[in-house]
């Protein structure tokens, strides 16, 4: 089946990177540095470089039911190479943010509830905790990696390395405040 | 009162689309009328021969004293209307032309700002014109020789065709011998001629043409002087040889025995003697001694070059010699140099020992190279089995040059071809975009994919010796997404060829500089036109031809040395140059002898005369820039063309001072 | 004595807590002072830009306007709390709406943050900022015949674009020599340890832990060096996990840079939190 080039989806994307220096990556000429950098290319349903492609093409739906900005791992080695200056992670960071704006995610990924997870872990206490994240992946282990990272646990629990309170910050209220100035309705707790 | 026609260009919609010409015509016909604005014109192009007619009509018919053109920049178009003006009996330089293109429609986004700044810009060219007086363009003899810096294959090109016409040719050439890149080269491209076998013919033209001085190992120092009669500089490097002795017999690098790494011609591939020739064929034969290097030099002790020469021929007490010669044009081919492929450390370049370049490639499968054009790893005997080709790098990336390098392409083929022919092994050329234009080349891509080399459309993104598979243990593995699959590769090599940009000349901004030339953000040097003018610049008689002016291959260079040969024949033919009457003079009664102009010329045109006290400028020096006009506190020195009345009043005229019905006292 | 304001992130508190401890206690024997920022909060790490980032660039700033205030130079020894603060620092400077917005937010904590800071990674101090040299006049127990991989990882690096610096760095080799151990040439060093993808793409992130081990121990490393809490999780923590998903039998200890120089100054180890690790590094510190 033909699809038709629609330019809505690369426009929202756009205006979703901030800080990335208004991050050209339509003037992206698929060169593939990107994807022969990338050390998760082999494990991502589309290379970086198609997903570049598809988002230029308006291909919505494919882009959002993929796992590939889920699997970057934010090493920056694309950006840093890119030939036309473009902030590829930016762009996963991006798509990553319109996903979950969208409540648009494929079925049995771990990356966001653990980012949700995690965000929540901040706001509330302006400090990360590790084993209260632990809930949002864990369960969709397969059985021998269940087992593997609670044995994991156990042993960093016995070096001393697992915290068993949650840490917090002293002037956590205005924390929140400063907050919710960025994100005034919804989003905090 | 003048009798002044003001001309209003549409240049289609150039000048049209964002500026209301029509307007401007009648404003100036109406308003200026009290300023001696006599008929307003528009015409949709005022170049075309029909809009030349029409001024040709009104100059003949209104009696215009006066013309003003309001079109684009005076750089395009200002003599076709000082000629047209001269057809019709008016002194050329009675002419003004206005810019509202590159200065009012091509800047500005809003149509009724830029009609009132066109107003404003015609004004300003009609108050100056009145003070316009005619003039005569300067006649200046041509000097019949002819500087030809870089002796590679522009040079050599530009000599020949300049010495054939019958003029004398200084060809300087840094290096010990001309040749320049072609000579290292092994095939050229698509035809697969011997580099050498066409171009040592022409180098020893060059070599023996009764019209061609050759000045090899030589530099220039300092160049005086303008079109027509400039004064060069050149330092000859001693070479420590007497070339009148010396036969090129050779036994003195053969005694030699100091052995250093030869990084120009060889590319760090091979060595050579410290004292030496580049390569067998070279022009001149004698050879250098490489004082850095030579053991007598060092120690004090040595000599044997001396010893064994049968002619006497080695003086150690040579010193540099400055020569100055005089010439009437001069023709930059100083070429390129290639991409430093280190500074892309993922490609391994350097660490990686079967990393080469494209510039090492042509002397490993160079027949008279280091391996006798055996293309082996760097054990120096094993074939390699599997060879990738790099294209584009450091070119085509903005992190490095941003410009495609034009060649790399076509030399990927090129090698693809040469290793397919000579090992067997398995080809892979790793491209962005194959761009293969020009005649014959389309042809040799087709030949190269029937001989079954693999093309990968992706840009490689590291090389690195990290096995992860059995296959992989010893070999480079370049790892690229194949692009037209989707898929990242992991492909196991012996060899990578890395297609290496070309760059402009480390010393290009010095050298840019020393010939009053300006240089492109990039380093290439900035040709007169684009399209229309590749070999000019805005120095008049500086002429450039080949790589200097960008990226080109080798039958683009050849054309642009014989375009740029053209050029100075064009000129040296017709004996004499008219240059444009715009000179400073000075008032002596006015100048207080206070010096200020005499250090700010940068032309040497200013005089002192002690004996009186003043100043004087030499008109056949001064170019007419106006910086001593600007300079002097006692308004001493007058530019023709350029006088304070023409500036004051076009600076009145832009602002509008004397706009209106009634007439304003000048 | 030199000063830096330190921000040690949440992992330095008890997962990492060895590279807190041991980085004071070597600090403090080359005569530099750090000094924790007070009441300092998570830097989001990568996580929070997958839900806002301008919430992930006003987390970072808080942590620099307080560090401002010290008027010192800001030392993160996470990659990247060290990324966050760099980057949120470089984007304030140079968008002044971007930085009028979040220093509206700082305000509900007393805040301000100009742009005008200095930010470092804890190696980077250690390497050039105190220099291989000082260090290695300061040496009394040179790790003499340890062959160690010296690991940077990613975001100390990139994705600053000093090409020939982030992609063959060499500061850390000339840190390991200067403490008389033998670095290792391995050309996976700057590669990713798979970062949270340990928890998201678990398999995808055990092959590049998988792949860095092997070419460090190909190589012949003793030891990893890293710099990072991140990567010495990845690297240490899942090593039997590897083993587990490739049939590999890796036992490569993982130390933090800190505690190998700690041992070259002669901190006995328990002060450097040696004997946490999940790999131990007793047989290969034995001798020592």
């Amino acid at each position: 089946m033909s699809e038709t080039y629609t330019f809505t989806f690369m426009k929202e994307v756009s205006s979703l990177l901030h800080a990335a220096d208004g991050n050209p990556f339509p003037m992206c000429v698929q060169c593939g540095t990107c994807s022969g950098s990338c050390p998760v290319a082999a494990y991502m349903d589309y290379t970086p470089r198609q997903i570049i492609a598809m988002v230029n093409a308006g291909l919505k739906d494919q882009v959002l039911e993929s796992n590939t900005f889920w699997y970057c791992a934010s090493c920056y080695q694309c950006t840093v190479r890119c030939p036309q200056g473009i902030s590829i992670t930016e762009l996963m960071y991006a798509l990553q943010r319109y996903s979950i704006w969208k409540s648009r995610y494929r079925e049995g990924l771990i990356g966001p509830s653990f980012s949700e997870a995690f965000a929540k872990t901040i706001v509330r206490t302006g400090r990360t905790f590790e084993p209260i994240l632990a809930p949002s992946y864990i369960f969709k282990f397969k059985l021998g990696e269940f087992f593997r990272e609670i044995q994991n646990a156990t042993e960093l629990m016995i070096k001393g390395r697992l915290p068993l309170l949650p840490p917090r910050i002293k002037r956590l209220e205005n924390f929140k405040r400063m907050i919710r100035r960025i994100i005034p309705m919804g989003g905090v707790e | 009162m003048e009798k002044i026609g003001v001309y209003v260009c549409h240049c289609g919609t150039n000048i049209a689309g964002m500026v209301d010409v029509q307007q401007v015509a009648e404003w100036a016909a109406a308003k200026l009328k009290r300023r001696g604005v006599v008929i307003g014109r528009d015409y949709k192009f005022m170049c075309s021969s029909l809009g030349q007619e029409l001024i040709e009509k009104d100059i003949k018919e209104l009696g215009l004293t006066r013309v003003v053109v309001a079109a684009c920049s005076p750089h395009l178009h200002e003599n076709t209307f000082r000629t047209a003006c001269k057809r019709a009996g008016l002194n050329p330089y009675l002419c003004e032309l206005v810019s509202i293109r590159e200065q009012v429609s091509w800047v500005h986004t809003d149509k009724d700002q830029a009609t009132a700044k066109s107003m404003a810009v015609v004004s300003g060219g009609v108050e100056r014109v009145n003070y316009h007086a005619p003039l005569e363009p300067l006649k200046v003899p041509i000097h019949p020789d002819t500087l030809v810096v870089g002796g590679g294959i522009a040079g050599i090109q530009a000599a020949l065709e300049i010495a054939d016409a019958g003029y004398k040719v200084y060809l300087v050439e840094r290096e010990p011998s001309i040749g320049g890149h072609m000579a290292q080269f092994d095939k050229t491209f698509p035809t697969l001629d011997c580099a050498a076998c066409i171009l040592t013919p022409k180098m020893v033209q060059a070599g023996t043409h009764p019209n061609i001085e050759l000045l090899t190992w030589s530099e220039i120092e300092k160049v005086d002087g303008y079109v027509g009669n400039f004064s060069v500089t050149i330092r000859k490097k001693a070479r420590y040889i007497k070339t009148e002795d010396c036969t090129g017999c050779g036994i003195c690098w053969e005694k030699c025995p100091k052995k250093v790494v030869d990084d120009v011609f060889e590319a760090g591939m091979g060595m050579r003697k410290a004292v030496y020739t580049p390569f067998a064929q070279a022009v001149p034969k004698y050879p250098v001694i490489d004082r850095p290097n030579c053991t007598y030099f060092i120690k004090g002790t040595c000599k044997a070059c001396e010893k064994f020469c049968p002619t006497n021929a080695i003086d150690f007490n040579q010193e540099d010699e400055i020569v100055t010669v005089n010439v009437g044009n001069i023709v930059l081919a100083t070429g390129y140099e290639t991409f430093d492929a280190k500074r892309i450390a993922q490609y391994g370049y350097g660490r990686l020992p079967n990393v080469v370049t494209s510039l090492e490639f042509e002397r490993l499968c160079n027949a008279a190279g280091p391996t006798n054009g055996e293309i082996v790893l760097k054990d120096g005997k094993t074939k390699p089995k599997a060879v990738g080709i790099v294209h584009c790098v450091g070119s085509r990336d903005k992190n490095y040059n941003e410009y495609c390098s034009v060649i790399c392409c076509m030399q990927g083929l090129k090698f693809a071809h040469l290793v397919h022919e000579r090992t067997g092994a398995e080809v892979y050329n790793f491209y962005i975009d194959m761009r293969t234009p020009f005649k014959g080349y389309e042809e040799f891509y087709q030949r190269v994919l029937e001989e079954g080399t693999h093309f990968i459309r992706g840009k490689v993104a590291e090389i690195n010796d990290a096995a992860r598979t059995p296959d992989e243990e010893g070999k480079l593995i370049v790892q690229v997404e194949d692009t037209l699959v989707g898929v990242q590769m992991r492909i196991p090599l012996d060899m990578v060829i890395l297609s290496v940009a070309l760059e402009p000349r480390r010393d290009a901004k010095e050298t840019a500089h020393k010939f009053g030339l300006s240089c492109s953000a990039d380093g290439w040097f900035i040709e007169k036109h684009p399209k229309l003018d590749p070999v000019s610049t805005m120095t008049e008689g500086i002429l450039i031809a080949g790589c200097v002016q960008g990226p080109k291959d080798i039958p683009a260079t050849v054309a642009q040395g014989a375009a740029a040969a053209a050029r100075a024949l064009g000129k040296i033919h017709a004996g004499e140059i008219a240059l444009e009457p715009f000179r400073a003079s000075v008032i002596e009664e006015k100048c207080s002898g206070c010096r200020i102009c005499n250090g700010l010329c940068p032309f040497n045109a200013i005089l002192f005369h002690e004996d009186r006290m003043v100043t004087e400028i030499n008109p056949a020096l001064c170019q007419g820039c106006g910086t001593c006009v600007a300079a002097c506190p006692a308004g001493a020195i007058v530019g023709t063309g350029f006088s304070n009345e023409q500036i004051l009043a076009q600076i009145e005229g832009l602002l509008l001072l004397n706009v209106g019905e009634e007439a304003v006292p000048a | 004595m030199k000063e830096y304001a330190y921000f040690p992130g949440c992992s330095l508190e008890k997962l990492a807590v060895s590279y807190h401890t041991s980085a004071l206690e070597t600090t403090r024997k080359l005569g530099v002072k750090l000094k924790e920022l007070e009441d300092w909060n998570c830097c989001g790490s990568t996580t929070y830009f997958h839900i806002d980032e301008l919430l992930a660039y006003t987390l970072t700033a808080r942590n620099l306007a307080i560090a401002e205030k010290t008027g010192l130079d800001v030392v993160a020894p996470c990659s990247a709390c060290f990324k966050n603060m760099y980057f949120t620092a470089a984007h304030m400077k140079g968008d002044p709406d971007l930085a009028e917005h979040i220093n509206f937010a700082l305000e509900e904590d007393d805040l301000h943050f100009s742009g005008d800071i200095r930010v470092r990674h804890l190696l980077e101090m250690f390497a050039q900022d105190i220099g291989p040299d000082e260090i290695k006049s300061k040496i009394t127990h040179p790790l003499e015949g340890m062959r160690i991989a010296p690991y940077y990882g990613c975001q100390i690096l990139r994705p600053r674009r000093d090409h020939e610096e982030i992609e063959n760095p060499r500061y850390f080799e000339d840190l390991l020599s200067a403490i008389g151990a033998t670095p290792i040439e391995y050309s996976l060093k700057t590669r990713c340890c798979g970062g949270s993808l340990i928890i998201s793409s678990r398999t995808a992130a055990l092959t590049m832990v998988r792949n860095l081990l092997q070419c460090a121990r190909d190589q012949g490393a003793d030891v990893i060096a890293t710099a990072c809490p991140m990567c010495q999780v990845n690297l240490e923590c899942y090593q039997q996990s590897v083993n587990q998903e490739f049939g590999t039998d890796f036992s490569i200890p993982v130390l933090y840079f800190t505690q190998l120089v700690g041992l070259a100054l002669g901190i006995p180890k328990n002060k450097l939190g040696i004997g946490k690790e999940l790999v131990s590094a007793m047989p290969v510190l034995a001798a020592r």
